[in-house]
């Protein structure tokens, strides 16, 4: 995670994005946008709002997450690592293409900081366990290899290898890996940097794999070499003695399921009845099962098969046989645990401390509630926070909805309406003066427009609009001066249907026109790339009209002129009609 | 109406899928493992110190007769082409060897764990089922029929290899040689005895081997294993099923006899004894070493060292590990909050 030093934010629009996305700008937008605190883009298309998002995967080595609601967030949702849809008042089109969704924006933070950092810390605890326990299991065969001939004869019985990691081992695990929780919901909300070891990698890399397989590597030794040493001499106390395949079989099963047992309940650290359930459950089938097929009665039914017939009951009720179990457990787990313990003082993590306060909270307010008599639920799990549901009505945020002009200015150019003129002059203030320039500039390409002239030979609403509106125009500065700061209002994750600006009036927050300047700017951008050399023509007709504010504008248009001679759209599919 | 239809699209409110579960969250505190520790090393310890006065307590004499050295009584034995060759082994006792006294034989080098040879065995026809007596299983190849097409039963290589060196035990006394009886009666599993190998049912028993031969390396057939006992034939002899009960490691050693019975039941005293073995088994091919082994029991079995000395060593080791846990603790005491 870079350190951001400063209060930077970067401001976006659409058009502007497009030459930024470009190939050899990117790098450079990457540079400048990791370097802020946050990036607004506003006025994107959906395709530019996925592009941004592979720009990061590809050039960052983060995980990123994209979060919308619209039919329009799809291509940010799927091409982000995580899709977060939001289901509600856009539809569900964002919710079908996402991975997680939920109807409210807050519950972003309920995903991230409990469900996903849960979700991680027991992926890793699961995956931990599970190459333990398979190496434990496996490497017995190996070392059992040196005094087999290395024929590959099994140490075990063959129901045993199959039902070993299908019904013995498999139940606690997957408890483990459901329900495991570290700390309970509402602390892992009150600290987020608990959130670090899961962007840090911490809990599953290669030394904490490492660690594991060796662990498990250690238990097959042990496993192996104790009932060899023990067994090789030992008989029964009818003097049998007691190094037989089978009594060595079911010895060194025996021990391997209740050592990984015992491994997987010092693992799991929430213990809820399930796992009491799974755990010692999975024990007791073990010894029932073997115990099952090692009966006369299915020996009798196939005799081929079931060839253990009274080995677990021979084997078990021997006391060496136990006290080489119980040595072997011992051996392989205080090891482990001294371990452990000796991490938890030297070294605690944030979850251990916050763990801790939390049980010392719990005993205290049970030792209270118990005093008091009032009989208090202290259980480990908080109640869920954050309602769920409607909170009756809606509530729209207060996000701008941004998008590139349609057909809109057609529409308000007032070209079909018979308004008086001073209707039409305050119905077009209301709007961006820009749209009228836009039209005849599109309406009129080369041609410099006065204020005012009928340029408009070619299409009248232009020049009507113009004509009428340019009186209005040098009043309205103020609206439209003003409304440059409320640019930066807009919200990257809200677009609007492609409908056009001032059917939305009421949706942007206090400015008239926020979107003015930029719209302008948008305007601008258009007509640059798209005509090839008509620059210079449009900035005397802005110039012409937009009095105060020409000299921005004239910026811009250098500014955008420039871009444009280095920009790939310069060659365009022909200027639109003008 | 629609605030029937924001409900109805709830996910459940219940403990299990809003993960609220109540639930035990352990913690390793001091509290718990320092003192666990200390009870499993004392524990351990005690035990080690009982499983090791218990394991002094046993005699064991072992005498290996394979017979390498030119000057051992049982050189002349090693020669493939002598048969029924006998050979003597002297030994003596100083003192009361208690009893009951065990006889084993141990062999050394020997792989019964391998896999091919473990898988050589028909166990359906061992349950005397005849119609695999004609047709012995094909795992017991090659020695499923012999050079003529024959069936072999038993078949397969475990029954092949059958031990088949005989021991007699004489204690030297003034009058001469006293023979030491030997028991060996219930020395196998009872499960093998009575449910794993059973005799076909046809009487007499010889009938049942009709057109099937005998194992190659065998002297004599099954039906005839144990010329003194009829009820010690066929499957269900003493020997055959302690052979056929394979061993897990290269080095064992099998239970022969037990001395019981007279004035032996109390021991072998103390003085000379000579053990003459009928040597029929050749180990040298495959380097492998016989020996013969004498031992007495206790209740943990027979003498076994590295028991109570792991016990030992691990509950020590448990003791110091929960010395040094507390220093530690005591040292970085884990905060106490509020």
């Amino acid at each position: 995670m870079d350190n951001i030093s400063g209060e930077f934010a970067l401001v976006i629009s659409g058009h502007s994005l497009a030459h930024a996305l470009e190939a050899d700008m990117e790098a450079e937008l990457l540079m400048t946008a990791c370097a802020c605190k946050a990036v607004i883009c506003c006025r994107v298309t959906p395709m530019q709002k996925a592009l941004v998002v592979e720009l990061i995967k590809k050039h960052k080595k983060a995980v990123t997450l994209a979060i919308g609601d619209g039919a329009n967030d799809v291509s940010m949702i799927k091409s982000a690592h995580i899709g977060v849809g939001i289901s509600g008042q856009e539809g569900i089109q964002a919710v079908l293409a996402s991975d997680y969704s939920f109807a409210q924006f807050r519950f972003l933070q309920r995903l991230l900081l409990v469900h996903g950092r849960w979700s991680y810390l027991r992926m890793c605890r699961f995956l931990c366990y599970f190459f333990y326990k398979n190496f434990a299991f496996t490497m017995v065969h190996f070392w059992f290899g040196f005094f087999c001939g290395f024929s590959a004869q099994t140490v075990y019985d063959q129901y045993f290898i199959t039902l070993y990691n299908i019904l013995y081992t498999s139940l606690p695990v997957l408890a483990m890996g459901i329900f495991d929780q570290d700390v309970p919901d509402r602390r892992s909300l009150e600290y987020p940097k608990l959130y670090e070891p899961g962007q840090l990698n911490l809990l599953f890399n290669k030394r904490e794999f490492f660690i594991c397989i060796s662990q498990g590597i250690y238990t097959s030794l042990v496993l192996f070499f104790v009932p060899y040493a023990v067994l090789s001499n030992a008989s029964q106390d009818t003097a049998e003695p007691l190094a037989d395949y089978q009594t060595f079989a079911v010895t060194t099963a025996t021990a391997l399921v209740i050592v990984v047992s015992v491994q997987i309940a010092l693992d799991t650290g929430y213990w809820t009845i399930i796992n009491h359930v799974f755990v010692w459950g999975s024990l007791g089938l073990f010894f029932s099962i073997m115990l099952a097929m090692h009966s006369q009665t299915l020996f009798s039914s196939s005799p081929n098969q079931f060839h253990f017939v009274g080995s677990a009951q021979s084997t078990l009720l021997q006391p060496v046989v136990w006290l080489t179990i119980a040595l072997a457990t011992v051996i392989c787990i205080v090891p482990v645990l001294a371990f452990r313990f000796l991490k938890l003082d030297l070294k605690p993590q944030l979850s251990d401390t916050v763990r801790y306060t939390q049980l010392v909270r719990q005993k205290k307010r049970k030792a209270v509630c118990f005093s008091g008599g009032a009989g208090v639920r202290g259980a480990a799990g908080s109640t869920s926070e954050g309602r769920l549901g409607a909170r009756g009505g809606s509530r729209r945020s207060g996000y701008a909805f941004a998008h590139q002009e349609g057909f809109g200015e057609l529409i308000t150019s007032g070209k079909n309406m018979r308004l008086s003129s001073l209707a039409l002059a305050s119905f077009a203030s209301r709007h961006s003066s820009s749209w009228i320039d836009t039209l005849r500039k599109k309406k009129h390409s080369h041609t410099p427009t006065p204020p005012g002239a009928a340029s408009g030979d070619s299409s009248p609403a232009p020049s009507c609009v113009s004509g009428s509106a340019a009186p209005p125009l040098s009043n309205s500065p103020s609206v439209l001066g003003g409304s440059q700061d409320a640019a930066i209002e807009e919200e990257e994750a809200r677009t609007p249907p492609p409908s056009p600006l001032q059917a939305k009036p009421g949706s942007s927050t206090s400015h008239a026109r926020p979107p003015s300047t930029t719209l302008l700017a948008a305007s601008e951008s258009t007509q640059g790339p798209s005509t090839g050399g008509g620059p210079g023509d449009t900035a005397p007709s802005a110039q012409g009209e937009s009095g105060g504010w020409t000299l921005s504008l004239g910026a811009v248009q250098e500014a955008l002129s420039n871009w444009r001679s280095l920009g790939v759209r310069s060659s365009s599919p022909g200027p639109p009609s003008l | 109406m629609s605030k029937e239809e924001n409900t109805a699209n709830r996910p459940d409110n219940t403990a299990f899928t809003q993960q609220r579960l109540p639930a035990w969250q352990p913690m390793l505190s001091a509290g718990i493992v320092i003192p666990g520790f200390v009870i499993i090393g004392v524990a351990f310890i005690g035990i080690g110190v009982a499983l090791f006065v218990t394991s002094q307590n046993i005699q064991v004499l072992e005498k290996d007769y394979t017979g390498i050295e030119r000057n051992s009584s049982c050189f002349k034995c090693t020669n493939p082409r002598v048969k029924n060759c006998n050979c003597t082994i002297n030994f003596s006792l100083d003192k009361l060897f208690e009893g009951p006294v065990f006889v084993y034989y141990g062999l050394s080098n020997y792989f019964q764990n391998y896999r091919k040879y473990g898988v050589s065995k028909d166990a359906v026809q061992l349950t005397g089922d005849l119609a695999y007596f004609t047709e012995p299983s094909t795992t017991c190849a090659p020695y499923q029929r012999d050079a003529k097409d024959k069936p072999i039963v038993p078949c397969g290589s475990i029954a092949n290899s059958m031990f088949n060196d005989t021991f007699k035990l004489f204690q030297i006394v003034n009058s001469g040689n006293v023979e030491v009886p030997f028991d060996g009666k219930g020395i196998a599993w009872w499960t093998d005895y009575n449910i794993k190998y059973r005799n076909p049912t046809t009487n007499p028993l010889k009938n049942a081997f009709n057109d099937t031969v005998k194992p190659i390396f065998w002297p004599r057939p099954a039906y005839e294993l144990d010329p003194t006992n009829s009820a010690n034939n066929g499957f269900i002899n003493q020997d055959f099923l302690v052979w056929m009960r394979r061993s897990a490691l290269p080095n064992f050693r099998k239970l022969y006899r037990r001395i019981t019975e007279g004035e032996y039941a109390k021991g072998l005293p103390a003085g000379d004894y000579a053990l003459v073995i009928g040597y029929n088994y050749p180990v040298l091919a495959f380097e492998g070493r016989k020996k013969v082994v004498f031992s007495n029991v206790s209740w943990m079995g027979g003498k076994n060292q590295f028991l109570g000395i792991a016990y030992l060593v691990i509950g020590s080791l448990c003791v110091v590990m929960s010395i040094v846990m507390l220093i530690v603790y005591a040292k970085f005491k884990f905060p106490d909050e509020e």
